[in-house]
């Protein structure tokens, strides 16, 4: 199975954050806001550091 | 505010939850009725440990002399019953000369380090030493 570097890092970040969520929060209300907050920030710093890296890439 | 419980479950049950858990992610917080959090863990461990195995991930494996490789060994392990079968899950083995072999590593090795936390838990729940406030599963 071929994946790109950034579907995989979705996938990743998907499931991390939901069991993140489901191991440090109690209601579901708070499971979800977690989860989305993770998900989303996993999502920022990777693509965030990638573009710091860019001007040393080549 | 949520108050630390003493647990009433019997410790053999803790024990053998956990080792359950190990076995096969969810299963212990199943055994200690747990439901959401049993699927979320399974769901969750499965995905990344099949999905590791499919990309060509590299299975370590317990007769390395290398640190590194060892450590490895210690993470994949975590995996419980998809360490086992990680053979015939993906009979063709790791192949981490392309990149997805190596993501598919990283996959797997967090699969088994989630699922070592997930058995901290059916520790923690059962001996009663987690805050779980109002308890959804």
């Amino acid at each position: 199975m071929i994946l790109t570097h950034f579907q995989t890092m979705v996938i990743f970040a998907l499931a991390v954050s939901l069991a993140f969520a489901f191991l440090s929060k109690n209601t579901m209300s708070e499971r979800l806001r977690y989860a989305v907050w993770a998900f989303l920030a996993f999502l920022a710093v990777a693509i965030g550091i990638g573009w710091l890296m860019y001007p040393f890439s080549r | 505010m949520a108050e630390t419980q003493k647990s009433s479950i019997n410790p053999a049950l803790v024990m053998v939850a956990a080792i359950a858990g190990w076995l096969v992610p969810g299963l212990g917080h199943a055994l200690l009725q747990r439901w959401s959090k049993a699927i979320v863990y399974f769901f969750t461990v499965g995905v990344l440990a099949i999905l590791g195995l499919w990309m060509r991930g590299n299975v370590f494996s317990s007769s390395s002399a290398d640190a590194f490789d060892m450590l490895g060994f210690l993470a994949d392990i975590g995996s419980g019953v998809f360490y086992f079968l990680a053979g015939t899950i993906n009979p063709a083995g790791g192949d981490v000369s392309r990149a997805s072999g190596d993501y598919g590593t990283r996959l797997f090795a967090t699969a088994g380090v989630l699922n070592f936390l997930c058995v901290l838990e059916v520790l923690q729940i059962g001996f009663g030493s987690k805050e779980e406030g109002h308890v959804v599963g």
